[in-house]
This record gives C-alpha cells, sequence and structure tokens, in this order.
C-alpha cells in the first residue's frame, strides 16, 4: 500500500497541473491543452507508477473517447482532467487494463468531475468579488492575491488532493469490483470502450461538418484509411491539398458573385440534392 | 489633453512592456475563471505593470484602467490575444494622451471576443488540436511513448506561437485588424481548414473506433466469420455505421453526451448478450 503513496500523489499533481484554469504552462496551452489530454496523461502518470507502456495504453484507450473534448465559453459537458487522471491513475494502481480505465474515466468525468468543476467555478466568484473590490482600490496586490494566488491555492486542494485520496483508498475498491463482476460484463466493458470513441467523434463531426455535403470529405478520409490503409501523416498531407483546393474553388466562387443570383441558385440546388441523399442513408 | 500633473515625457511601449502585457495574460488567463467573470480580471493584472508605466502619479486614471478591464470577459485564449494586441495599442494611445476614448477598449472587448471564440474554437479544439492528437495517437500504437511526446512538443510550439501572432499582429494593425477578422478572405480560409479538418476525422473514425462482430454465418455445410464477409464489402463497415449513429443523435436529435452514452451502452449489452459482438 504504501508504494502507491508518490504515484498517487504524483498523479493528483499533474491533475492539477493539467486543469485549464493552470497558469504555470503558459495557461490554456500547456495545460489544458497539453498536460490535460488523456494522451499525455497516459504518459506522465506511466511515469509516476514506472510503467510507461501501459501508461501509454491506458491513455490512448481514454484520449479516443475523449477526442472532441470542447470547453466552450467556459461549459464543459466532462471534466476531461478529473477523467483523465483519476481514470488512468485508478485503472495504473489496480489492473493496467485499458477498457477499465475508459469506464472509470467516463464514470468520474461525467460524475465527481462535474461536481468538483462547477463548485470551483462557483467558489471563484468569491475572489472575483474581492479582485473587484481590489480594483476599485487601487490595490495592485489585492489583484495579484485575488486573481492569482487564492484561486490557485483554492483548485489546488480541489484537484490534487480528492485525485489523491480516489488513487490511495479507491484502489481496493476498484480491485473487489473487477474481480466480482461476471465475465459477461467485462466482455461488455472490453466493447464499449471500442466503441465510445464513436461520441467523440460525433461530437468534432457535429462542429467541423457545417454543412451536409461536406459528409463526402468525412468519408473520404475514412476510406482512406480504412480500404487504402495509408497512415495518419500522409492523410493529412492529402487533407491539406484538398483543403487548398476547395480555398481556391471557394475564391473563383466570390469573384463571380457579381451575377450572384445565378451562383446562389446554382448552390442551393446543390445542396438540397445532397441533403436528400443524406436523409436516404 | 494636457498632462499638468506629470511632466515627464511619455513614451511608447517598449518591446519588453508589450511582452509583458503579452505573457501576463496568457499564463493567467484563466487563473480566477468563473462563470461570472470567465477571463475578465487577467485583464486588470496584465495592465498592472502598464500602470505604474503611465499612471503612477495619476490615481484617478490607474484606477479607471483597472476598472474598465475588470469587466466580464471571454474568448478562445489563444486567437483571442488578438484582441488583446488592439487593446494595447488603444491603451497606449489613451495613456499618451491622444484622442481615444476611455469607452474604446472595453467596446472592443465586447465587440471581438464573440468572433474570436468562434475562430479559434472551430481552429484549434475543432481542427489543430485532433490532428495532432490523432498523428500522436497513431504513433503511440503499442505503448510507444513517442506518440505523446510528438503531440508535447507540437502544440507545446503551436499553441504559443498562435498566442504571440496573434498579439503582435493585434497591437501593430491596432482597429484595423477588425476587417481582417470579419472579412471575405478570412472566411475562405477558415472553410478551407474545416475540410482539412472533416477529412482527418473521417481517418480518425477509421482508426480509433473498433468494433467487431463474433457472429457466425453459415456457409453450405459449415459456418463462415460475418466479419470476414463483412470486410470484404467494406472494412470498418460497423464503425463507420456506429459513428454515423452518433452523429446522427448529436447533431440532428441535439442529444446530450450522456444520452449518447447510455444508448451507445444499450446497443453493446444487447448485441454481446446475443452474441453479435
Amino acid at each position: 500500500m504504501n508504494s502507491l503513496f508518490f504515484p498517487a500523489l504524483l498523479t493528483g499533481i499533474f491533475c492539477y497541473l493539467g486543469a485549464i484554469e493552470t497558469p504555470w504552462l503558459f495557461g490554456m496551452s500547456g495545460g489544458f491543452y497539453i498536460v490535460g489530454r488523456p494522451l499525455v496523461a497516459g504518459l506522465l502518470v506511466g511515469l509516476a507508477f514506472g510503467d510507461i507502456k501501459n501508461g501509454i495504453l491506458c491513455g490512448l484507450a481514454v484520449q479516443a473517447v475523449f477526442i472532441a473534448n470542447l470547453s466552450t465559453g467556459g461549459a464543459t459537458n466532462s471534466e476531461i482532467t478529473y477523467a483523465a487522471y483519476g481514470g488512468i491513475g485508478l485503472a495504473m494502481a489496480t489492473t493496467k487494463n485499458p477498457a477499465i480505465a475508459v469506464t472509470l474515466a467516463i464514470l468520474i468525468g461525467q460524475t465527481f468531475g462535474l461536481i468538483f468543476y462547477n463548485g470551483r467555478m462557483a467558489l471563484y466568484s468569491f475572489w472575483n468579488t474581492r479582485a473587484e473590490k481590489a480594483a476599485h482600490e487601487n490595490n495592485d496586490r489585492g489583484i495579484v492575491l485575488n486573481h492569482l494566488v487564492y484561486p490557485q491555492i483554492t483548485t489546488f486542494l480541489l484537484r490534487a488532493v480528492p485525485v489523491f485520496l480516489a488513487i490511495y483508498f479507491g484502489k481496493g475498491l476498484v480491485n473487489w469490483l473487477i474481480s466480482s463482476i461476471p465475465e459477461i460484463v467485462t466482455h461488455i466493458i472490453q466493447v464499449l470502450g471500442g466503441v465510445l470513441p464513436a461520441l467523440g467523434i460525433a461530437m468534432l463531426m457535429s462542429i467541423v461538418i457545417k454543412s451536409k455535403p461536406h459528409f463526402i470529405f468525412f468519408l473520404a478520409g475514412f476510406v482512406l484509411l480504412a480500404f487504402a490503409k495509408l497512415s495518419m501523416i500522409a492523410i493529412v498531407f492529402i487533407a491539406a491539398l484538398v483543403a487548398y483546393l476547395y480555398y481556391l474553388a471557394s475564391g473563383k466562387n466570390t469573384v463571380s458573385t457579381a451575377g450572384s443570383t445565378v451562383g446562389d441558385n446554382d448552390q442551393t440546388v446543390n445542396t438540397d440534392d445532397e441533403y436528400e441523399d443524406e436523409d436516404l442513408f | 489633453m494636457a498632462n499638468s500633473n506629470n511632466t515627464e515625457p511619455k513614451k511608447l511601449l517598449s518591446k519588453h512592456e508589450l511582452n509583458q502585457i503579452w505573457y501576463r495574460w496568457g499564463f493567467t488567463h484563466l487563473s480566477s475563471m468563473s462563470y461570472e467573470k470567465l477571463q475578465g480580471h487577467a485583464w486588470a493584472y496584465s495592465y498592472l505593470p502598464f500602470a505604474r508605466k503611465y499612471y503612477k502619479n495619476d490615481p484617478e486614471k490607474k484606477r479607471r484602467l483597472l476598472e474598465r478591464h475588470s469587466m466580464f470577459y471571454n474568448t478562445e485564449p489563444q486567437t483571442g490575444q488578438l484582441i488583446n494586441g488592439i487593446v494595447a495599442s488603444l491603451e497606449e494611445q489613451i495613456a499618451l494622451g491622444n484622442d481615444v476614448s476611455e469607452e474604446m477598449p472595453v467596446t472592443i472587448k465586447a465587440t471581438l471576443m464573440g468572433p474570436l471564440a468562434g475562430i479559434g474554437d472551430s481552429i484549434i479544439q475543432g481542427i489543430i488540436v485532433p490532428i495532432l492528437l490523432s498523428i500522436g495517437m497513431s504513433l503511440a500504437k503499442g505503448g510507444s511513448p513517442v506518440g505523446p511526446l510528438f503531440y508535447i512538443i507540437a502544440y507545446g510550439i503551436i499553441g504559443p506561437t498562435i498566442s504571440y501572432i496573434a498579439f503582435h499582429s493585434g497591437y501593430r494593425l491596432g482597429v484595423g485588424a477588425i476587417d481582417t477578422i470579419v472579412g471575405e478572405n478570412s472566411k475562405r480560409i477558415t472553410d478551407a481548414f474545416n475540410i482539412l479538418g472533416v477529412m482527418v476525422v473521417g481517418a480518425l473514425a477509421a482508426n480509433t473506433i473498433v468494433l467487431k462482430t463474433i457472429a457466425k454465418i453459415p456457409q453450405g455445410g459449415k459456418s463462415a466469420p460475418l466479419q470476414g464477409v463483412l470486410d470484404g464489402i467494406f472494412p470498418g463497415l460497423l464503425p463507420l455505421a456506429m459513428v454515423i449513429l452518433g452523429w446522427w443523435l448529436v447533431s440532428s436529435k441535439q442529444m446530450t453526451a450522456t444520452k449518447v452514452i447510455i444508448i451507445m451502452v444499450v446497443i453493446v449489452t444487447l448485441g454481446c448478450l446475443v452474441g453479435l459482438f
């Protein structure tokens, strides 16, 4: 049990560093976008537990589900940092099974993660009020304390401590759960781990596919990998070429909008055609 | 504009002071984020050295500066640095006593934060991060640390670079930058990036979703695995069906992620119980 102390503690600290509100690594760029990603979390937790390979495999599986974690306007539907570090950390402390990491990450992200996240967002209003008062009173020190120091202490306590406790004391519970569930449930979790990335990708599609005809580009990307077995990097280059052609073509369109009615009609007919096709699918 | 209580001549911001505004906001934009203020207070924090430089002897002006930069503010923090650049050039003009009203920076912040959040979120969260992650994930197959390291280095360079360029071009162009953001050409570029994103997401779907059937179909006397037949027709047909279902639920049915997870759990559970998966 004692050997779990430092890995759990490090995981808790990483969970703080990967939070959206942590300033140390150039704000969101290094925190949320780098340390907060499950793929990176896998490497870091793997390092903490001294088992990089399994850490990365767990991170890979969790990353696939959370590929499209979006945080627009401060609202989030699943807390990715708690999910990544809590899920991967607990999985590394017990079975090191990627499917278990995914299941735990989703459970933690959707429940405890959201509770802690929303709780912190509410708590910070208290510091905001004090920072505003400091600005009103020309109090430089008050702004620094209430914008930077106190909020960061709050978030450290709300991130590092629960994750540490969950991994340190949750190990027994998770082990018991895993050993006592029937085999069919394990099988379902295994299959589910492969299927749930579909949700992340579906959410990504709903932001990048802005009109139905764009679906054909999605299909092209899918086919290039599934049939042609091209590598991801090759596909990025092909996609960049297609995007460039699209850019050139759209330029032609805007130039010719001098006689705009004809062009507009053309376009609406086009989209309608594709739209009907889409519904038939 | 008389600077009666300040006799020393005022100078433009030095490169160092500009960078100070850039990194102060860049490091702490969300440090005190709440639903009430979001990135609001990072502005006041980033203008503290500025206030010390220009308003040392004028507490009233300093107070107004800090107050107008303590209001609610929220945008994509990397591309959004463009606004910080524009505002820095305006605040500099105000401090130098030129004819720019103190309302101007506030108005600029309020009008630009929405459009820049839209552009920034779809390009960074929708395209750049997923592309880099998908490359990283394909490099991490089998547990190789090359995958995460690739992502850390690639985004570690790209994220701050976007932020730096956005801030300094915002400062250089000043209010003129607004045409560049909302202009026709920028829409074409965003659309083209979008196509790039859509194709990569398609490849990502084929690469990450794993769903195979274990059912067997009778063929003459013996039985053959159904998956083999499906692979002959369309490799990855089941993952494709699953992602299209998910997309349809999310975009057409407006379902939340939690509901889609529940639906997928039900499908997989039933599929496993009848021996399909």
